[in-house]
């Protein structure tokens, strides 16, 4: 049985999904991030270590920005900034 | 507009007229090309650009890096960083040089802003900054290769100055010990 299954007990968000948890992967303040391909020490941070890029709702950003740090990564990598595999 | 369209001037309906665009490329060169070599790529391309009407607003290099996965059998790279104004003529012109010389493995332009009026954007390149744009800059795994070695010597004078604290303390017990009452 998986967690989100068993956490269901006590019937709260019956018919109803969990609502989303929304968890900070990196510590630093996120809300007037510039994002930009040519920083990809910045970039790097919203990688796994595997090189895949990390989810808004684990990374923490809004709707907009992660649209910009999706975009930015994939022209990081097209300039070999940013690797498309790792590990 | 139509005199425009005479000139040959119009690339886009889409843009205002007496208007450019903002360009950013990235070029990425291999690592053994040469200071001379980088100029020569430099002139060539400042030459594609501005016998098209456009105009180069910076260049920059970014040095030799390592690359993140092996392009053309490098692992490393010369990054040269373009900003220009001008129409998409200039792009693909500037591409096709790019794709005819045989330094270059990589490049990647972005168009930047649209509808940029020229005047609005100084900045012209000047010989300081062309000059500066041809240093390929330090080997990076000669930067590794320094750093591991001052580590290597920091920590073995670290382990040299424990040592002599541990005899200077093993000494103070020994006087300790055997002082006379």
């Amino acid at each position: 049985m998986r967690d989100g299954d068993r956490d269901r007990g006590d019937r709260d968000f019956k018919g109803d999904r969990e609502p989303r948890m929304r968890r900070r992967f990196n510590a630093g303040d996120t809300r007037e991030l510039v994002i930009d391909y040519k920083n990809p020490q910045l970039l790097k941070n919203f990688l796994t270590d595997r090189g895949k890029i990390v989810p808004a709702r684990i990374s923490g950003l809004t709707a907009r920005q992660q649209r910009q740090l999706t975009h930015a990564i994939k022209r990081a990598r097209m300039l070999a900034l940013l690797p498309f595999t790792s590990g | 507009m139509a005199k425009a369209v005479a000139a040959g001037r119009v690339l886009s309906q889409r843009n205002k007229l007496g208007t450019q665009r903002e360009y950013e490329s990235v070029t990425i060169l291999r690592p053994e090309t040469s200071k001379s070599e980088i100029a020569d790529v430099i002139t060539r391309m400042r030459e594609v650009i501005s016998s098209r009407g456009a105009r180069l607003t910076k260049i920059d290099s970014w040095g030799m890096r390592v690359l993140a996965f092996p392009i053309a059998h490098c692992r490393k790279g010369i990054y040269l960083y373009w900003r220009y104004l001008g129409g998409s003529d200039v792009v693909a012109e500037f591409e096709r040089n790019m794709r005819l010389n045989d330094k270059i493995i990589r490049f990647y332009t972005i168009l930047i802003d649209e509808d940029v009026d020229p005047e609005a954007r100084p900045g012209e390149v000047t010989d300081d900054l062309l000059e500066a744009a041809t240093d390929p800059g330090p080997d990076p795994d000669e930067l590794a290769r320094q750093a591991a070695a001052e580590e290597e010597v920091r920590q073995r004078e670290q382990e040299q100055t424990r040592r002599e604290r541990e005899e200077l303390e093993g000494e103070e017990e020994f006087n300790a010990e055997n002082e006379v009452p």
